[in-house]
């Protein structure tokens, strides 16, 4: 072939391949305006941004109602009124910055209904649900809002721990199968046994008396452990970090998405709104305790 | 609002079997325990009405207190098969402040418990039912006692026990149930450190002062172990690097004749006899010439020993084990040392 008609032969295909796009082209336009499903095109370029969910004016939020500090409320005819708590101030927070002008709160115990509900009547959970592999595989669960860090409670006439290893030397204690004692198995490692006594308000006991050096008790429950009692002890000084936190469950069926709720997540630690709150309603925002390392 | 209404008159109807003139027994507060003042009244509603009004002046000028926000609208009180359900408005779940929260619903229950008849409570907020607001309450369902929260001198023996010995004041084995000899010098120990009256009896102070001791603490820091014998309190503190494990309950020598200052101790001798007055001492531990720790049956609140410093039966053995040969002993009027 000489050059020229090689040319040509190139001049030629080019027609074809523009020709053939062409109609395809021509081919989904009329396609796209039959009102043909998305797959049919899915090969044929990029499809359009889906239609958005109309966003709804109220914005429903399941709550398990669990303590007041929490959440708690008035449950009537499957709402809940009179709604409290951290919890409730973060979900009202988040509701707003997503752009929804109401929130409607409704009672599902036990939580876990949160995560296992098809399609719920529901637009956000919020109940302490843990952000576990489990959770996050059986719903959409946002970035944690609070940690499940251990807050370090001294006995009386003990200094301020800088470190790990200074907590590892202490007589340390937790009450029997909580966090606390999981921590004191996993994160510190005492050099003696820890005591596991049964209730929270032995373990206060046991502080109290000195009986142990410290004990380990959740960082968001420890504002309530010292509450008015806190000449007895020492210094709430430090947290040890386990390793997750508290999530803001949402359903596929939502009408807003993960990334907007952790994004106003993000908002409220940023203008410090969760540290007001935590210090509203937990006394000690767990965020400001030194983290042990 | 009809059937509001009849449930109002429903309610009012409901006459007090055999109180007739006696009126309704109101459960307020009086120094954090409940009381029950008399009212007029003959039905439920009635009793619940007063227990919303509060104590009167007179009453609040006798301490007598209500933990119920004042003003709390009642909207019905309904009778079913000896439940008595009692619909209030929001104030009621007013506030964060959590034993308030509890002593209402407390106050509550026990004026509708105290008329005849009633088997339990039903707590309704604006026609709903509550779910986490008031601690220890679970709402959901009818409400038959109000939680008992004990004061301080209720405590039990056992758990005085407890006490003593999570306060280091007595040995694990003396948590018996049983107000003994042992738990009577333990109780000692414990008042001389807290200043209280020295009597070795549970008494109500006693026990008030259990509740909020802390472990005692050393007046002085140094490493290792070590015994500091406090003059002024009459006690010796066991202590392993500045913590004391045992609080003892002593008596030192009668006019000052235990001397003061820092030793060690330098022999031990499981009975030892003393020359001088003729006696066995038992678990002795000399820290100074022949001034020791040693058990002796009559261990007084005061000063009376010749100046070696006694111990009871009951600690002696323990602290002849605790103070090894070198143990240091200081020996001080604490007060002076401050």
């Amino acid at each position: 072939m000489t050059p020229r008609s090689a040319r040509g032969a190139f001049v030629g295909a080019f027609g074809v391949v523009i020709g053939v796009v062409g109609c395809a082209a021509v081919a989904a336009a009329v396609l796209v305006a039959l009102g043909l499903p998305a797959q049919g095109r899915a090969d044929d370029g990029p499809s359009p941004a889906p239609i958005p969910e109309p966003r709804p004016s109220t914005l429903v939020v399941a709550l398990d109602l669990r303590d007041p500090v929490r959440q708690a409320g008035v449950v009537k005819g499957g709402d809940v009124i009179l709604a409290r708590g951290l919890e409730v101030d973060i979900a009202r927070e988040i509701v707003r910055r997503v752009g929804i002008p109401k929130v409607r709160f409704v009672y599902v115990r036990p939580a876990a209904r949160l995560l296992a509900a098809e399609d719920p009547p529901w637009h956000l959970g919020i109940a302490s649900i843990r952000a576990t592999p489990r959770a996050a595989g059986s719903a959409a669960l946002s970035e944690p809002y609070l940690g499940t860090d251990q807050a370090v409670v001294l006995r009386r006439g003990l200094p301020r721990l800088a470190r790990l290893a200074q907590l590892r030397s202490l007589r340390s204690c937790a009450v029997q199968g909580s966090d606390g004692a999981r921590a004191l198995a996993t994160v510190v490692s005492p050099t003696s046994a820890p005591m596991l006594p049964s209730t929270q308000e032995r373990l206060f006991q046991l502080v109290q008396t000195g009986v142990c050096d410290a004990a380990l008790v959740g960082a968001v429950e420890v504002g309530r452990f010292v509450a008015g009692r806190g000449a007895l002890l020492g210094p709430v000084s430090a947290r040890v970090a386990l390793g997750n936190g508290y999530g803001v469950a949402v359903p596929r069926s939502s009408p807003i998405s993960v990334a907007e709720v952790a994004r106003a997540l993000r908002g409220l630690r940023a203008d410090g709104t969760m540290h007001r709150l935590a210090r509203r309603w937990l006394t000690i925002d767990p965020a400001r305790l030194r983290l042990l390392r | 609002m009809k059937r509001r209404a009849f449930l109002a008159v429903a309610s009012c109807a409901l006459a007090l079997p055999g109180a007739a003139g006696a009126g309704v027994q109101v459960w307020f507060s009086s120094g954090g325990e409940p009381v029950p003042v008399i009212r007029n009244g003959t039905t439920i509603q009635a009793a619940v009405e007063q227990l919303l009004a509060g104590p009167t002046a007179p009453e609040r000028g006798r301490g007598i207190r209500s933990a119920v926000p004042h003003r709390t609208p009642l909207r019905s009180v309904t009778t079913t098969r000896r439940v008595v359900t009692v619909d209030l408005g929001a104030r009621f779940a007013a506030g964060r402040d959590e034993a308030a929260l509890r002593g209402r619903v407390g106050q509550l229950v026990r004026t509708v418990r105290s008329i005849p008849g009633v088997r339990s409570v039903r707590i309704l907020i604006e026609g709903g039912v509550p779910v986490g607001l008031f601690p220890g309450y679970d709402l959901r369902r009818p409400v038959a006692a109000a939680l008992q929260e004990r004061p301080a001198h209720l405590l039990g023996t056992r758990e005085v026990q407890q006490r003593l010995v999570d306060l280091g004041f007595l040995a694990d084995p003396g948590v018996t149930g049983t107000a003994d000899s042992q738990t009577s010098t333990a109780v000692l120990g414990f008042q001389k450190w807290a200043n209280l009256p020295r009597d070795g009896a549970l008494g109500v102070a006693t026990r008030a002062a259990l509740v909020r001791a802390t472990r005692p603490v050393p007046a002085l820091r140094a490493p290792g172990r070590r015994i500091e014998v406090q003059l002024r309190r009459q006690v010796a503190l066991l202590i392993q690097d500045d913590k004391v494990v045992r609080t003892v309950h002593i008596s030192s020598g009668a006019g000052g004749k235990t001397p003061r200052g820092s030793f060690s101790v330098y022999r031990k001798e499981r009975n030892s006899w003393s020359v001088p007055f003729k006696v066995w001492l038992p678990w002795a531990s000399y820290f100074t010439g022949g001034i020791a720790f040693h058990a002796y049956d009559s261990v007084p609140t005061y000063p009376a020993s010749h100046g070696c410093v006694r111990v009871s039966r009951y600690d002696a053995p323990m602290l002849f084990g605790f103070a090894e040969s070198g143990t240091r002993v200081d020996v001080f009027d604490e007060v002076a040392l401050a």
